[in-house]
């Protein structure tokens, strides 16, 4: 086949009976094959021309190949003498043999067959290269094999820094400063790993100059940790906002220090502190309490004893615990909590004392609880006590009491309850409860009493229209009678809303 | 609704994949482990694994028996234990213990613990300390996103709140920023990125960080923008009462998981039902987003319509009669069954809210919100905790007065805490001291009127060269200037004006028309300005951490298809409530938008303020 190419007369013949024969793709993947097993370039050359030449409709990929040492001879040879042999396998062809003829050259020295290039891969390739320190080849070869960045360019960059710190006769500044700039822009490089192997190399200052360069903080905590680094190992691995990271490294000062540097070392990291507090609000409720101790915060440890109080089934055992709370409130200067534990601490005594003598099942309620417990079995004058010693707003006592004596239907109590003072929160209240529990009949024995701006209401609960109607009309407030007409119903209250209509025309007008 | 606004919305993308996917590997995970096993599972992932797979499903995968995690000693007789749990501390505690039991009882068995969405270093470091970790197996289910409805996904992670906002535990940003990743990978890539919140910036930064182990992509996108929104940002709008019916039956009967069980004074028989609450019930889809007022005029229309379709029936000979049953019946007689539900909820709601202690409620956080009255309001609220109404409803008062008020005057502040206390117990001195850690509760400073802290705060700001400016606003951050953010976007309206409900003209229509939630009215602005520019004043008022970042800078600008560029994914990070998403809804209509939210739990304000108590050990 080969001697197509020396253009003899006799050629032409031969290329016509092997086209009859339909054996001309085959003779040309032949060709293509046989220099790849070439190892001269001239030779090489020669076998490839015989594509470009039975096969024009690759004329300009051949072409584009001009820069490659394979050139190619004039196309205008050419005829079309087969137009689809698929392309590919020539261009793959003449890049390998492009790259096979570069390691060949004596300054390399890897004489590699095509067969076993491709039995090895590009990649080891590389690896043989980079063992070699054939750095800036090996990139090359990457480069024109466009093997993705990660294997190929970065992955050579990364072999050449490692080699570069272990150069012991130039100084850290001077290597950190090369590598970066090197290799800033390549996609990929993990500087840990550089870094990690300068600290194998003894070079620990340059790992940490290295890592600086890390943009994923994340990757430069498990180094940091080996090299000794933790307080900066815990700032990167809060940067990096990764929590299980932040955890490992916490974990891991828990283990190597000592528990007043663990705490100090917490204290300057609020975000590793939380961390810590929620594992051992789970896991270890007396380091919890250490942790508060160290950095002196009053406040929550104060809430830790109350919080620890109603753990606690006996009375005693919560009373101390309260007494703690209150001992830190003070210290934290919050009055109102060391004043409500205290309360808290006499309430409970009280109920203890009052639940042996009745009975009544009270401790652990709150104030308002206990007091509604008290009225509601009869105790009042316990009740009256507790409202007095606590200084119970008389509002809350009132409604208290109110409600108590309306839900046993005591409407004699109420009664005298009512008259016994003026009622703190007006006698409103009185009637709704009566209603509420459909008492009509004791509702009304309010409605008088109720302050002239709440009165049309109060009619209106016990269902008196009249009443609300006089009212208002006497307020001659417009929005009240409109309420009152919005509950009458036309045809039976005929007469009232024809008057409620005229009073309200009448206050319109005014 | 009137169908007013834009007609030309684009269409959701279809969220269902996501679940194909969590159950897909799920399937996966347990056939990792071969043979019969029992299928230990955490209470609060049982409703959300019932949406992914049901009973048969796992059974098809050799599950044999199902159980809830009630951290008690179990009673399993399996050989093979599989525990599908939340990656916390106390269950893998009990996981261990479990194990030890059965090797002090000389029992073999295998253990293989599926943790969702995540493992933490924490739980395995538990298993190491309790002496089991080479006993058990450790896979991570990636379940990330619930798809709760077409517009609604979540995370399914309450605990989120109270841990990064109160305990300042970030943890779950990472889940957060996978979540996030998940979508982009599936519906990507995101034209823009708006966001705001100290969170908010860690999960974006999260998610970058993820993406970048190299994703390229090529795909057309289904989602243009995504605005991410701390839910610190704003505490009001989840604070106010719900008066918009999917926010309503929410607060009344807790929606969860998008479901809710009617009990029987809704059902009027003995028996609770449980519901769906998605687009699928026609009736629902219809009033979800309505002021109450209106729920039963259209409920009613609605019987009407249903009676005559109904009605048809007579007069139809044989054959129409069979197409009538065949065809329509079926439909009807559903249609019908959800009909009566929601009227039976309305009239539940209406028996509670229509009363008036509910409207005088309603009138006083009105009166907050306008800051008007506000000595009336206070002794409404010392009147309500007096009374021992509610102490959640006491609490949010107190909050809504302190977040409107720039924290409550010290001389309140007091006496209002010891009468909450005197009603509901001394363990409320740690809600409280919780509640001012969140800034949700606090004292005034004072001197400090609300003009001298907005200059302080400006000066601030200025003053770039103050390196740790952050560390300086801690100290002011927990104010919440209210009352000048809501005069700078206008969030109250002019009161006076009559404000028709059937046909609201803004978003403060899912408050009576009292108030446009902060946070909706924030997205509002940020879309239509494309960013920041012109609302500096407002971010420094919320503490800042704003950010505005373009995603799809590689020139394929012109290839992005425009549709996607109107479908906006707002992520809330610690939760949003129903009424939020019904204003979202309302403001797409409006602006031709399409919302879908992504949360990392549904809330409301009790789930809020319930997520701060620390009234139990």
């Amino acid at each position: 086949v080969v001697w197509i190419y020396h253009k003899s007369q006799k050629a032409d013949e031969y290329l016509r009976e092997i086209k009859e024969q339909g054996l001309l793709a085959e003779a040309v993947r032949q060709c293509v094959e046989a220099a790849g097993h070439e190892q001269e370039a001239e030779t090489q050359k020669t076998l490839l021309r015989v594509k470009p030449l039975v096969c024009t409709s690759i004329k300009n990929l051949a072409h584009s190949l001009f820069s490659l040492s394979i050139s190619v001879s004039a196309a205008s040879f050419g005829k079309c003498f087969l137009s689809n042999f698929p392309p590919e396998l020539f261009v793959i062809m003449c890049r390998d043999l492009r790259v096979l003829n570069a390691v060949r050259d004596y300054t390399v020295g890897i004489p590699l067959t095509h067969t076993q290039f491709k039995q090895m891969t590009v990649q080891v390739l590389i690896d043989r290269l980079v063992y070699r320190k054939l750095y800036p080849l090996a990139i090359e070869i990457c480069r024109y094999l466009k093997t993705p960045e990660y294997q190929g360019v970065s992955r050579v960059l990364k072999h050449w820094a490692c080699c570069k710190v272990q150069q012991k006769e130039e100084s850290d500044e001077v290597i950190a400063r090369t590598i970066s700039l090197k290799l800033g822009e390549a996609a990929g490089i993990s500087y840990s790993e550089i870094a990690t192997k300068a600290y194998e190399c003894g070079r620990t200052e340059l790992a940490i100059k290295l890592l600086e360069f890390e943009p994923r903080s994340g990757e430069q905590v498990p180094l940091l940790l080996k090299m000794k680094r933790s307080q900066l190992a815990l700032s990167k691995a809060i940067e990096s906002g990764d929590t299980d990271l932040v955890y490992t490294v916490v974990t891991y000062l828990k283990n190597e220090m000592n528990r007043g540097d663990f705490f100090m070392t917490l204290r300057n990291q609020p975000v590793a502190l939380s961390l810590y507090r929620q594992f051992c609000k789970h896991q270890e409720q007396d380091t919890l309490k250490d942790l508060f101790n160290q950095d002196d915060d009053h406040q929550e440890l104060g809430n830790f004893y109350v919080k620890a109080s109603y753990k606690e089934k006996r009375l005693e055992a919560r009373v101390a615990h309260l007494q703690s709370a209150v001992d830190e409130y003070n210290k934290a200067k919050n009055e109102f909590a060391a004043k409500t534990t205290e309360e808290e601490m006499r309430l409970l005594r009280f109920q203890k004392k009052l639940e042996e003598e009745k009975g009544e099942s009270l401790v652990g309620f709150s104030l308002h609880d206990t007091l509604r417990t008290l009225l509601a079995v009869g105790l009042h004058k316990h009740a009256e006590q507790l409202y007095k010693d606590f200084k119970v707003p008389d509002k809350r006592f009132w409604w208290l009491k109110l409600t108590a004596l309306a839900e046993k239907e005591d409407w004699e109590e109420l009664e005298k309850f009512a008259k016994s003072k003026k009622s703190p929160i007006g006698y409103l209240p009185f009637v709704e409860v009566c209603v509420k529990h459909h008492n009509k009949y004791e509702a009304k024995k309010y409605v008088s009493r109720v302050t002239p701006e709440q009165k049309v209401k109060a009619h209106l609960a016990v269902g008196d229209m009249e009443g609300a109607a006089d009212a208002a009309i006497e307020r001659r407030n417009e929005g009240e009678i409109s309420t009152i007409l919005s509950r009458c119903s036309p045809t039976t209250d005929r007469a009232l809303v024809e008057r409620l209509n005229r009073a309200k025309s009448t206050a319109a007008k005014k | 609704m009137a169908q007013s606004g834009r007609r030309d919305a684009p269409e959701l993308p279809d969220f269902s994949l996501l679940k194909r996917l969590a159950r897909d590997q799920l399937i996966y995970l347990l056939e990792q482990l071969p043979g019969r096993k029992d299928l230990f599972i955490d209470a609060d992932l049982m409703s959300p694994l019932d949406r992914i797979a049901n009973v048969t499903t796992l059974k098809q995968h050799e599950v044999d028996k199902l159980y809830k995690v009630e951290l008690k000693p179990i009673v399993s007789t399996a050989d093979q234990l599989c525990f599908l749990i939340r990656p916390r501390i106390q269950t893998v505690k009990w996981i261990s213990d479990v194990v030890n039991l059965d090797k002090a009882a000389g029992r073999l068995r295998r253990y293989k613990i599926i943790f969702t969405p995540q493992k933490f270093y924490a739980c395995e470091a538990v298993l190491e300390e309790q002496g089991v970790f080479g006993d058990v197996t450790c896979d991570e289910w990636a379940f990330y996103l619930l798809p709760l409805d077409d517009d609604i996904i979540s995370l399914e992670l309450p605990e989120f709140f109270r841990e990064n906002f109160l305990e300042g535990d970030q943890r779950w940003v990472g889940a957060a920023g996978g979540a996030l990743r998940l979508i982009h990978s599936l519906y990507g890539p995101f034209s823009k990125v708006y966001g705001i919140g100290q969170c908010a910036k860690m999960v974006y930064e999260s998610w970058r960080e993820q993406v970048e182990d190299g994703e390229q992509k090529t795909q057309q996108p289904e989602i243009g923008n995504v605005f991410l929104i701390d839910r610190d940002v704003d505490f009001i709008t989840p604070l106010c009462s719900q008066v918009v019916y999917e926010g309503l039956v929410d607060d009344i009967f807790r929606i969860k998981c998008g479901s809710v069980e009617f009990g029987p004074e809704v059902t009027s028989s003995d028996k609770s039902i449980k519901v769906m609450l998605n687009s699928q019930d026609k009736v629902f889809n219809e009033i979800r987003n309505e002021h109450f007022s209106n729920v039963f005029g259209f409920l009613s229309q609605k019987a009407r319509n249903l009676q005559t379709a109904y009605d048809k029936r007579r007069g139809m000979d044989i054959q129409q009669m069979k197409a009538f049953v065949s065809e329509e019946l079926k439909g009807l007689k559903q249609e019908h069954r959800l009909l009566s539900l929601h009227i039976g909820a309305s009239e539940c709601i209406m028996k509670k809210k229509t009363k008036q202690d509910f409207q005088e409620l309603l009138k006083t956080e009105h009166s907050l919100l306008e800051g008007f009255e506000v000595r009336e309001c206070v002794s409404f609220i010392e009147e309500h905790i007096n009374r021992q109404i509610s102490m959640i409803d006491s609490l949010r008062l107190l909050c809504l007065l302190s977040l409107t008020e720039n924290g409550l005057l010290p001389k309140d502040y007091r006496s209002l805490k010891a009468q909450y206390l005197q009603s509901y117990g001394i363990e409320h001195l740690l809600t409280f001291s919780n509640l001012k850690q969140m800034g949700l509760l606090v004292e005034q400073q004072p001197g400090e009127t609300l003009t001298v802290m907005e200059s302080k705060v400006g000066k601030l700001v200025n003053d770039k060269t103050a390196g740790k400016l952050t560390d300086a606003f801690s100290s002011l951050a927990k104010k919440s200037n209210f009352r000048a953010l809501s005069k700078r976007l206008v969030l109250i309206p002019k009161s006076g004006e009559e404000y028709d409900l059937r046909v609201p003209r803004d978003m403060a229509y899912i408050f009576s028309g009292a108030y446009v939630p902060l946070s909706c009215k924030l997205i509002e602005q940020v879309l239509e300005r494309d960013g920041w520019t012109g609302l500096e004043e407002i971010t420094r008022m919320l503490n800042g951490h704003e950010f505005a970042v373009s995603g799809g800078a590689n020139g394929t600008e012109s290839r992005i298809k425009a549709d996607s560029q109107r479908i906006v994914l707002v992520m809330f990070l610690g939760g949003c409530t129903y009424s939020e998403i019904s204003a979202l809804r309302f403001l797409g209509r409006e602006r031709g938008y399409k919302f879908i939210v992504v949360t990392t739990a549904i809330t409301n304000s009790g789930r809020l303020l319930e997520a701060l108590l620390d009234n139990h050990p």
